[in-house]
């Protein structure tokens, strides 16, 4: 702080300011105080109801049941809490303000005049005004949802506390301790979280190679009819998941299915047991994920191939380097550099791939004594425990886990990869 | 310090702001019990002198409209009601939607649902026990008003029926088999990996049931009318003896691995549609298709097993129901009479071939002479409805697991029908604290 100030505008304005306007009022901006003091009396007159009513239901969700439906309580209190946060940030905003222009003042500056305040609203603030519409959006459509999973973990909602009938209540981390606590749970999970791995490192792996193989062979010059070649390889991807792996599950099928009777036997092969036996499940699992997911590594790939400048392969002829030196020295880094964090989207799409697992073979082939199907990852195992059962409070408790290991590799991915620091490849 | 003034302020303001709800809270809460005190009082009045609503809402299953219309238009004709409906898919959209919008009064007077929803359904409250008197409840065969109870309460009327019968194709086989050591013989000498005497869906714990049931095994012991869920009979003597019965038939190669799993049931119906099948174990609900693809199909009640009993099939049974959320309780309660009442019973057997469990209709010549409704009919008679307590939705999973391990060769049936119980004992224990 500066020693040599002697006034304390500074600090008066910002305690004035706990009554929005008044702080303004005191460094003598009247417009800005009046127009704070009317956001201050419009917010509460228009919200204090659905303040009051949502921190209720948050905080008791509910009390008489048939009458109280805590969930939709629950969803009330989500938004007076938002209201509340944006409400804060604006008073926020105030303080910081007034005590901002009483430093200001304490240092013998001038404050700006309206007109000028105008103007450094409209040249500074034009940015968030322009994003304003959608950051609210992304309130409502993105966070609002991700804060009700995050609070429905904590309470004990499930079929024999589902209202109307019932209330709600909250139950801290009892859904966490569960979770490890009982067998029907702990037995299975390491067996499944394996296999999880497993398949989406093969399946991720197995797409991303294949995609950037085809993009790297299409991109040769001396190739004729590129458009052709690039329309096929597309193909999979713009036919509909669901609608290709049904196809699979019927062309899959052991004694019916055109793999085993046309493709294998013509081959001289056995029938291969693809839906009751579990190895053959992941593995059938696995090349199909690659066939739907190749497609989109293949586009992406075949984009930044094309943004490569062509002096880095001259220069590597000039210094006599073959064909597979060029890959790995130029190609592959630079495909890499670029296309890393939608690579990391990619595992991490895998790792909750529910379409595939549950169309295919629906979680099978059953295993003897075991509570999950051969194929069932983490996502389709959990969809089975507790929406059978109506476990919503415990579903929504593992889906935290799930997202926190999600998260976790994410984003030490992220911080790994080349394309999130600043400096230039180049 | 800036900073740590500000969080200050900020920490005052939502104290503030907490502080505030508090007496708020004692003012609505009262005001809304008012409400509900108010309402009750209501509801009770109009029960002894109902006022008439002008409009009820019902939500019938998809496609199936065209047997409520006329049902309603008379209803608007003897009582001035008018009553307004819309389709939702029976099976999981219509319990969503009255979750959803029951609640918030936007639902609607007269749901319908499978009866093995009930419980669950009313466990949330969703729905409320109904008066109705016990002349009208005769009218209905037992087991399909037993099926709408719930907890010793009625819940709703019964619309229509439907089990898994023997269908043949007549081009392969001239007549229903009356015992399924005949089909087996049958099948024996029929089938060569292309072509098959008889299919069915036995690891699918609800065709399966058919065999368990009929050999002595059961998914709850009935006590009184009320289900035991502490006493799970599928590794009883019976159980094991179906477990067994049914490994024999895919052991032998009669029934393919084809068939086995979630998609194996669009193998088994393409199969039969193409003509490769003299005979399948199937619902009324695949009738049409059967047709459709030019097949000229018989039905008759499922073959007696080897021991001479009856398959005990699973009998679904889809009623009317009163939402808990209506305002006029009396009135929708009339209306779901009427719509189970024999003329619109028949009028929606006629127009949608869903076989309403009217006694008096199962001997009338529109299904008695109808093969398929016949079949049905005739199947219900040994058939027993589906649990309808919520911890049945425990039992699917498990049971599903072991019959197919069953089938295809992985465990013996003794295990695997241990494993199944033990397992489902667990998930309730785990589910369902009593």
């Amino acid at each position: 702080m500066n020693s040599n100030v002697t006034t304390k505008h500074r600090k008066n304005a910002g305690l004035l300011s706990i009554i929005p306007g008044f702080g303004q009022f005191y460094n003598k901006q009247f417009v800005k105080g009046i127009i704070f003091l009317v956001l201050t009396v419009a917010f509460f007159s228009s919200f204090s109801q659905t303040l009051n009513w949502g921190f209720w239901g948050l905080i008791t969700l509910g009390e008489i049941p048939k009458l109280d439906h805590s969930i939709f309580l629950l969803i009330d209190g989500i938004i007076a809490l938002l209201v509340a946060i944006i409400g804060l940030g604006i008073y926020a905003f105030n303080i910081y303000d007034a005590y901002h222009n009483g430093k200001k003042r304490d240092e013998g500056f001038l404050l700006n005049s309206v007109r000028e305040q105008y103007h450094n609203l409209l040249d500074n603030g034009f940015p968030y005004l322009m994003i304003s519409p959608g950051f609210l959006l992304l309130i409502f459509v993105v966070i609002f949802p991700i804060i009700f999973v995050i609070l429905l973990s904590f309470t004990n909602y499930d079929l024999y506390h589902s209202p109307p009938a019932k209330l709600v209540d909250w139950v801290g981390i009892q859904n966490y301790i569960d979770i490890f606590k009982l067998d029907l749970w702990r037995s299975t999970f390491f067996g499944v979280l394996g296999w999880t791995i497993v398949w989406t490192f093969g399946a991720t792996t197995l797409q991303v190679v294949i995609g950037v193989f085809l993009a790297v062979v299409i991109n040769q010059k001396d190739l004729k009819g590129k458009a052709f070649f690039r329309t096929i390889l597309i193909l999979p991807w713009a036919v509909p998941a669901f609608v290709s792996i049904l196809i699979f599950s019927g062309m899959f099928n052991e004694s019916f299915g055109v793999i085993n009777t046309q493709i294998l036997s013509m081959l001289g092969i056995d029938a291969i047991p693809w839906m009751t036996e579990e190895l053959w499940t992941r593995f059938a699992l696995i090349l199909i994920q690659s066939w739907l997911g190749f497609p989109f590594i293949f586009a992406m790939t075949t984009g930044v191939l094309q943004s490569i400048p062509n002096e880095l392969y001259e220069a590597a002829n000039v210094d006599g380097a073959s064909i597979f030196q060029k890959f790995r020295g130029i190609t592959l880094p630079m495909v890499l550099y670029a296309t890393a964090p939608i690579l990391i989207t990619q595992y991490t799409f895998n790792f909750n791939n529910f379409n595939v697992i549950f169309l295919f073979n629906g979680g099978g082939p059953a295993l003897p004594g075991q509570n999950a199907g051969g194929s069932d990852i983490l996502i389709s195992w959990i969809y089975q425990l507790t929406m059978t059962s109506g476990q919503y409070g415990k579903a929504a408790a593992i889906t935290m886990l799930l997202s926190l290991i999600v998260i976790t590799v994410a984003l030490w991915q992220f911080k790994r990869t080349n394309s999130f620091k600043e400096e230039d490849m180049m | 310090m800036k900073k740590s003034l500000t969080l200050l302020f900020m920490l005052i303001i939502t104290l503030a702001l907490l502080v505030a709800c508090g007496p708020k809270r004692e003012e609505t809460t009262p005001a809304k019990t008012d409400e509900k005190e108010t309402e009750t009082e209501t509801g009770a009045e109009s029960s002894e002198e109902p006022a008439k609503p002008e409009t009820l809402i019902v939500w019938e299953d998809t496609d199936k409209s065209v047997a409520l219309k006329p049902a309603i238009e008379s209803f608007e004709k003897e009582y001035g009601i008018k009553v307004e409906f819309k389709e939702l898919g029976m099976a999981d959209k219509m319990r969503d939607q009255l979750r959803l919008d029951g609640p918030s009064g936007t639902g609607a007077d007269v749901v319908t649902l499978p009866h093995d929803q009930i419980g669950q359904v009313v466990t949330e409250g969703l729905l409320q026990e109904i008066e109705v008197s016990d002349e009208i409840l005769s009218t209905f065969s037992e087991s399909a008003v037993t099926a709408q109870k719930y907890d010793g309460k009625l819940y709703g009327l019964p619309k229509a029926t439907e089990t898994p019968v023997f269908i043949y194709n007549k081009a392969l086989m001239e007549e229903a088999p009356e015992t399924m050591d005949e089909v087996y013989a049958f099948a024996n000498e029929f089938t060569d990996g292309k072509k098959f005497g008889f299919l069915a869906k036995w690891d699918d714990f609800y065709f399966a049931h058919g065999v368990f049931g009929g050999m002595g095994g059961y998914v709850f012991k009935e006590n009184d009318g009320a289900l035991d869920r502490d006493d799970v009979g599928l590794n009883n003597e019976g159980g094991i003896a179906g477990a067994e019965y049914i490994q024999k038939w895919y052991a032998e190669g009669l029934f393919p691995k084809g068939i086995i799993g979630d998609s194996g049931g669009s193998a088994k119906d393409g199969l039969f549609n193409e003509g490769k099948v003299a005979s399948v174990m199937d619902g009324p609900w695949a009738f049409q298709g059967m047709k459709d693809a030019g097949i000229d199909i018989g039905v008759a009640a499922m073959p007696t097993l080897p021991n001479g009993e009856h398959m005990k099939t699973f009998m679904g049974v889809k009623g009317w129901h009163v939402s808990a959320f209506t305002e006029h309780p009396y009135w929708s309660t009339k209306l779901i009479e009427w719509l189970t009442n024999e003329e619109n019973a028949k009028i929606r057997f006629e127009l949608t071939q869903e076989i309403p469990p009217v006694t008096t209709l199962i001997e009338d010549p529109i299904i008695a002479d109808n093969e398929g409704a016949k079949a049905v009919a005739l199947q219900s008679q040994y058939a027993i409805p589906m649990p309808n307590i919520p911890e049945m939705a425990e039992v699917w999973g498990p049971a599903a697991s072991a019959l197919q391990t069953l089938a295809t060769g992985k465990a013996e049936p003794k295990a695997a029908m241990d494993d199944a119980v033990k397992t489902i004992k667990t998930n309730i224990e785990t589910n369902h604290p009593q």
